[in-house]
């Protein structure tokens, strides 16, 4: 789960390391210095390129920039807040990250020389170690705040840590003037901070894709093998949606329900029960089905209590498939006759 | 990893899922010696006995592996109590455990020499003989197939497929979808050449690249069997979260397009339908 500039900010300062003085507003305000950086709180990448963060240098100014940058969406994202900043004159700017690494197993440290917003142009200058081995490979200067840092990340459950630009000013102070920081979702539960950002609104997983034909699956691993036999058959995904182990009707009709919500037309169900049995997902389909006729259901139901779950679409004259691959030609085919 | 002679305890074994797969294990045949639960008020399980802790577990059954449903927030504390009292092999069921909480239970597995596979997984089978884990079996036809997955479901749909077009499955290792695993597909592979297993179907997923560093690395070492690989997540955008916790395109080496054109050029068959597996 991504995490608010500010949030991260406060976090540094609470560990010890320097930030500029900075409050952030939602509606009502004071002016509190100027001039002001004014920075969009939206959790995109590329916010400066995209007009996210704007100078204030007096009063006019700084209320027409606020207000421009609480309404403006950034790549499609409404902001949570505005961060006004102090101006920190800037001697050189540095890039320092911490990542959790999956392949080397361990917490992995990124350093460049060169921070700021090109750093995606400077990946050859970024050096890879680690908390075993820093020491030789960042100056003193900047490896002093790794302690910190690698706190931190252990305690807040972080997966990702990214401070650019790292910045020293005239004096050679240090000043984190951006973070990102990334909350490890599975650490939600002991980080309470955390939970007034939490948006995920359904028991089950759910991505949005530009498709038309609905899928619906228990794993996440099979319903991206769905979605792709679809893709591959020629047709187009509306979703990812992983009801997870364990679904139960309530939780397969509010999956219909939303992609219903979305418009879509013909729905692939694909359950492998393990955990989640077959028989609940099939009363959930009748009652579904009885009450929107007009949405085509393909459905693969195959594993705990498969045989009750076919009696129950039997007697309600609901087809099912023996197998993925057919229920995916069918459905992929019907569409492509209506067009 | 597992040879059906194990000495299994469950723990965790009073909670749900824990109950409903001992009693699962126990018909299949998996020789599970006691459960071990911080619910005082239950002393037998299906007949299996319930103890407080790992250490007894050890030292009355003398225990070498566990399978753990423990809750996630206990799940650390669980899996170090079982390596302290000297267990070897530990099957981590349990999804949703914080990744910190799983580097600090790789390092101590490492310095113990414990087998740590897992967790978010659905454990190992040995078709006809043993299966420590919760897959459904009759998807799990007997033969000579080594199936190794980072995906839980589409190892049972696609062992199923094996079972009823292909000479079948000599055993089943759910390595788990989580980006911090305490057994790899390198490790995986390591086992499957000790066994002297000819045919391997590897399952992977968007995201990392273990499944191309383990078969460099299984190929760097000598293994001559034929290998096939079938990868869910083409269709995945990007930086999106797809379910569980792995499944997310890490820029372009973490995906789909990139890890086929790899092992393609190592000369490794990726499949894209499940029923090119067959035959």
């Amino acid at each position: 789960m991504k995490i608010h500039e500010f949030v991260g900010k406060s976090f540094l300062k609470d560990y010890g390391i320097k930030v500029p003085e900075s409050y952030l507003i939602r509606e009502d305000y004071e002016i509190k210095f100027l001039p002001a950086v004014l920075k969009s709180q939206v959790l995109v990448g590329g916010r400066m390129k995209a007009g996210g963060v704007l100078f204030a240098h007096d009063e006019d100014d700084f209320r027409k920039k606020v207000k421009e940058l609480l309404k403006k969406e950034i790549k499609g994202e409404k902001p949570y807040g505005v961060l006004v900043e102090k101006m920190i004159p800037i001697q050189k700017e540095y890039y320092i990250s911490l990542i959790l690494d999956r392949e080397e197993k361990n917490i992995s440290i990124l350093y460049s020389e060169k921070g700021g917003i090109d750093i995606e142009d400077n990946k050859d200058s970024i050096i890879k170690t680690n908390f075993d081995e820093f020491h030789d490979k960042i100056p003193q200067k900047i490896s002093k705040i790794l302690p910190n840092l690698r706190k931190l990340f252990r305690e807040k459950d972080l997966t990702l840590l990214e401070i650019n630009p790292l910045v020293e000013d005239v004096d050679g102070n240090l000043y984190a003037l951006d973070i990102v920081i990334h909350l490890d979702d599975n650490a939600i539960f002991r980080q309470e901070w955390a939970k007034e950002f939490i948006e995920d609104e359904y028991p089950f997983h759910f991505v949005k894709l530009d498709g038309d034909i609905g899928i619906i699956g228990c794993g996440a691993g099979i319903v991206m093998a769905t979605m792709d036999a679809v893709k591959l058959s020629g047709g187009n995904p509306a979703d990812f949606l992983d009801l997870g182990g364990g679904a139960e009707k309530g939780i397969t009709i509010q999956a219909l329900e939303l992609l219903k919500s979305y418009g879509i037309k013909k729905i692939i169900l694909n359950i492998f029960g393990g955990i989640t049995k077959c028989d609940e997902i099939s009363l959930a389909l009748v009652e579904f089905k009885t009450n929107n006729p007009d949405i085509e259901l393909y459905i693969r139901l195959t594993g705990t209590n498969e045989d009750i779950a076919k009696k129950i679409l039997k007697e309600n004259n609901m087809n099912y498939y023996e197998d993925m691959y057919s229920m995916i030609t069918d459905a992929v085919k019907v569409v492509s006759l209506n067009d | 990893m597992i040879n059906g002679n194990e000495r299994v305890c469950v723990q965790g074994i009073t909670g749900k899922y824990g109950k409903l797969h001992t009693e699962k294990m126990l018909k299949y045949g998996t020789n599970i010696v006691c459960g071990v639960s911080k619910n005082k008020s239950v002393k037998y399980i299906n007949g299996v006995e319930v103890l407080d802790n790992m250490y007894d577990a050890v030292k009355k059954h003398n225990v070498d592996t566990s399978i753990v449903f423990v809750p996630a927030p206990y799940a650390k504390e669980a899996v170090f109590e079982a390596i302290n009292a000297g267990v070897k092999k530990i099957i981590i069921i349990t999804e949703h455990i914080p990744q910190q909480d799983m580097l600090d239970i790789y390092n101590i597995s490492k310095d113990n020499d414990v087998i740590i596979i897992g967790p978010n997984c659905p454990g190992v089978i040995l078709p006809g003989i043993s299966k420590i884990g919760i897959m459904p079996e009759r998807a799990f036809k007997p033969g000579d197939i080594a199936v190794i997955s980072r995906s839980g479901t589409l190892m049972y749909e696609i062992s199923n497929y094996l079972s009823l077009y292909s000479s079948g499955i000599k055993v089943g290792i759910g390595l788990g979808g989580d980006p911090i695993i305490g057994t790899s597909i390198e490790d995986a592979f390591d086992y499957i050449m000790k066994e002297n297993i000819k045919k391997v179907v590897v399952i992977g997923e968007v995201g990392g690249n273990d499944e191309i560093k383990g078969i460099e690395k299984a190929l760097e070492k000598g293994y001559n069997g034929d290998i096939k690989v079938f990868f869910a997540g083409r269709t995945a955008p990007k930086g999106k979260r797809m379910g569980h916790a792995g499944a997310i395109i890490e820029g372009y080496e973490g995906s789909i397009e990139y890890k086929e054109k790899k092992l393609k050029e190592i000369g490794v068959n990726v499949i894209s339908q499940i029923p090119e597996l067959g035959g």
